[in-house]
């Protein structure tokens, strides 16, 4: 506070502006909205994913729109989960590594544990966080930018359901391109990893390579929660799209509230899909 | 001077909106046929490479003359106060919700990936240290700042971008404010501040979380889970690592949006790339810096 003292004395505000806005009621009124707006939006969620679905399957097609999109979510996103995927395969190694040297210095089960956690929960929930951010952005942002434009509008003046229309191709390539970028993505962790546990603690690569941990049920969960993510990315975010309001400040919100939203909707997936991954495939 | 922004805010460049974004879907779109754009076509693989690597090169350049400028009003205070008070409500108190589901869940979900190890060797003390080591070194503070991320950066881009696209800044300029002492550095110290203190809240949530879930899913008391969690196994400097960690991250958000969002071109349409450029540039190199603390501490 002090240091705002030179320059607030140099320049007063014209108007002592409240420091907490006036909306702000109390804890009750807080939580009050905050329950009826989630309720809301789950409703206004569920609406769009059952017609997206309806649409998915009695709609028109158009010609191109599903390559377009996989090709704009997947092709567009593999450099940059490569990147990242590596990087994160490294760092998991490299801190399993440190941390079982704590308890047990025998790391010949390191590459067995890790595959099984890449492909039951981290390939896909890393994966998909970071597809959130990208491919939820940019699908708001479009989105977004039409509805501001009264593009949407005039979509529904010719006929076009903009569900239909726009949701509906994202929706399906999401499903495709999410799954296809999340294996390659776990592959390229995975070789990150061997490398690391290679060259930081002289685990042989013939070693770290060990499937056995992998049962049927890790890929089951793993797929799932692939679909899962694919699915959701898109409709949560052209939900926040459609639902932009005001100018171009709306469109930079509605990006905020699709990458947020989406993000939370793949760590609440997690839990509920890997819950039911525990429950369906006890580990033997 | 708040209320001024507030006011002007809503002034939207709805006529460049229109013309930009109808050319670049119609044409990208609706032209049909062809998936690959043209633009994707029309250089070549070493042209390509060349201009990824120069702006790359620009925007390290770029962060470092922005970190520079803002540790000069940082260092002798010569930043706005009350600013960073405002900003701090904003970015931290309404983030607190956000970041407590995020934390609460996370810590579920570490004891799921936990029980399989712990059920085969049937150590079930040791599940308190397994989850608490890989939500307090790394999940913790890397979730929590994906979200920031997204939650913060994002919308301190889009201010500062429409701010720059309606000559807001410019405008400070003139009346001889400055806009890195009145505008960035609050922000920026607002979001280190606030990844900072979400980090310690999220740790804190993920393991109540941890704890009252293992319960439930595995049938562990929450005793046993503080247990494995005090034993000994875990140090002070587990904690310490995920918050330094936390430090860099948030000066990582509040460089990319503060630089994004001011050096926005191109109308209302640019400053939804730069909203974009944000939200994926703070991403990535919160993993970047993640790996390269990881490594360095070890």
């Amino acid at each position: 506070m002090s240091a705002g003292t030179s320059q607030s004395q140099e320049h007063p505000e014209p108007a002592e502006e409240p420091l907490v806005h006036p909306d702000d009621r109390g804890v009750f009124y807080q939580l009050g909205a905050a329950f009826f707006d989630g309720l809301r939006m789950a409703r206004e969620l569920y609406s769009v994913f059952v017609r997206t679905i309806y649409f998915s399957v009695y709609g028109r097609r158009e010609k191109g729109a599903f390559a377009q999109q996989v090709y704009e979510q997947g092709n567009n996103s593999v450099f940059f989960l490569t990147v990242f995927m590596g990087f994160f395969g490294m760092i998991l190694v490299f801190q399993a590594g440190e941390q079982s040297k704590r308890i047990i210095p025998d790391l010949s089960l390191l590459g067995a544990q890790y595959l099984q956690l890449l492909v039951r929960d981290f390939a896909a929930s890393i994966g998909a966080l970071m597809l959130a951010t990208r491919v939820g952005a940019g699908i708001a942002a479009e989105i977004g930018s039409m509805v501001v434009t009264e593009q949407v509008d005039a979509l529904r003046m010719c006929a076009a359901d903009p569900i239909e229309y726009l949701v509906v191709p994202r929706f399906k390539a999401g499903i495709v391109a999410t799954t296809a970028v999340i294996i390659w993505s776990c592959l390229i962790a995975w070789l990150a990893g061997l490398l690391t546990a290679w060259s930081f603690f002289g685990v042989l690569p013939r070693t770290f390579a060990n499937t056995s941990m992998v049962s049927a049920g890790d890929l089951v969960v793993g797929l799932t929660k692939c679909v899962a993510y694919g699915a959701a990315i898109p409709i949560v975010s052209s939900h926040s799209g459609l639902s932009t309001f005001g100018g171009s400040e709306g469109v930079g919100w509605a990006t905020t509230r699709a990458v947020v939203n989406s993000s939370l909707a793949v760590i609440i997936l997690n839990f509920f899909i890997s819950a039911a991954g525990l429950a369906l495939f006890p580990s033997s | 001077m708040g209320a001024v922004v507030e006011e002007s805010r809503a002034v939207v460049l709805a006529p460049e909106t229109t013309s930009a974004a109808a050319a670049w879907y119609g044409g990208r779109r609706m032209s049909g046929g062809s998936v690959l754009g043209d633009e994707v076509k029309e250089k070549g693989v070493v042209e390509r490479t060349g201009a990824s690597f120069l702006g790359i090169s620009e925007l390290v350049g770029g962060f470092s003359v922005m970190l520079a400028r803002i540790l000069a009003r940082v260092v002798p205070p010569r930043f706005d106060g009350r600013q960073l008070v405002v900003n701090l409500h904003k970015m931290g108190v309404k983030s607190v919700p956000i970041v407590a589901v995020t934390a609460l869940f996370t810590g579920a979900i570490m004891v799921i990936q936990a029980a399989p190890l712990v059920q085969r060797y049937q150590a079930f003390g040791l599940i308190g240290w397994g989850a608490g080591f890989g939500t307090l070194r790394e999940i913790g503070p890397l979730l929590t700042a994906l979200m920031i991320s997204g939650r913060v950066g994002a919308n301190n881009a889009a201010e500062l971008g429409t701010m720059t696209v309606t000559e807001q800044i410019d405008a400070l300029r003139a009346l001889a404010i400055d806009p890195i002492g009145y505008l960035v550095a609050p922000r920026f110290l607002a979001v280190v501040i606030t990844l900072f203190c979400s980090t310690l809240v999220a740790d804190f949530l993920a393991l109540l979380g941890a704890a009252y879930s293992a319960g439930p899913l595995l049938g562990v008391e929450p005793r046993v889970f503080y247990n494995g969690l005090t034993s000994g196994l875990l140090h002070f400097g587990d904690v310490a690592h995920g918050l330094v960690k936390s430090v860099f991250f948030g000066a990582m958000i509040g460089l990319s949006s503060c630089y994004f969002g001011l050096n926005v071109s191109g109308g209302a349409p640019g400053v939804g790339r730069a909203v974009n450029a944000t939200v994926v540039v703070s991403a990535a190199s919160i993993f970047v810096l993640d790996y390269f603390i990881s490594f360095l501490s070890a």
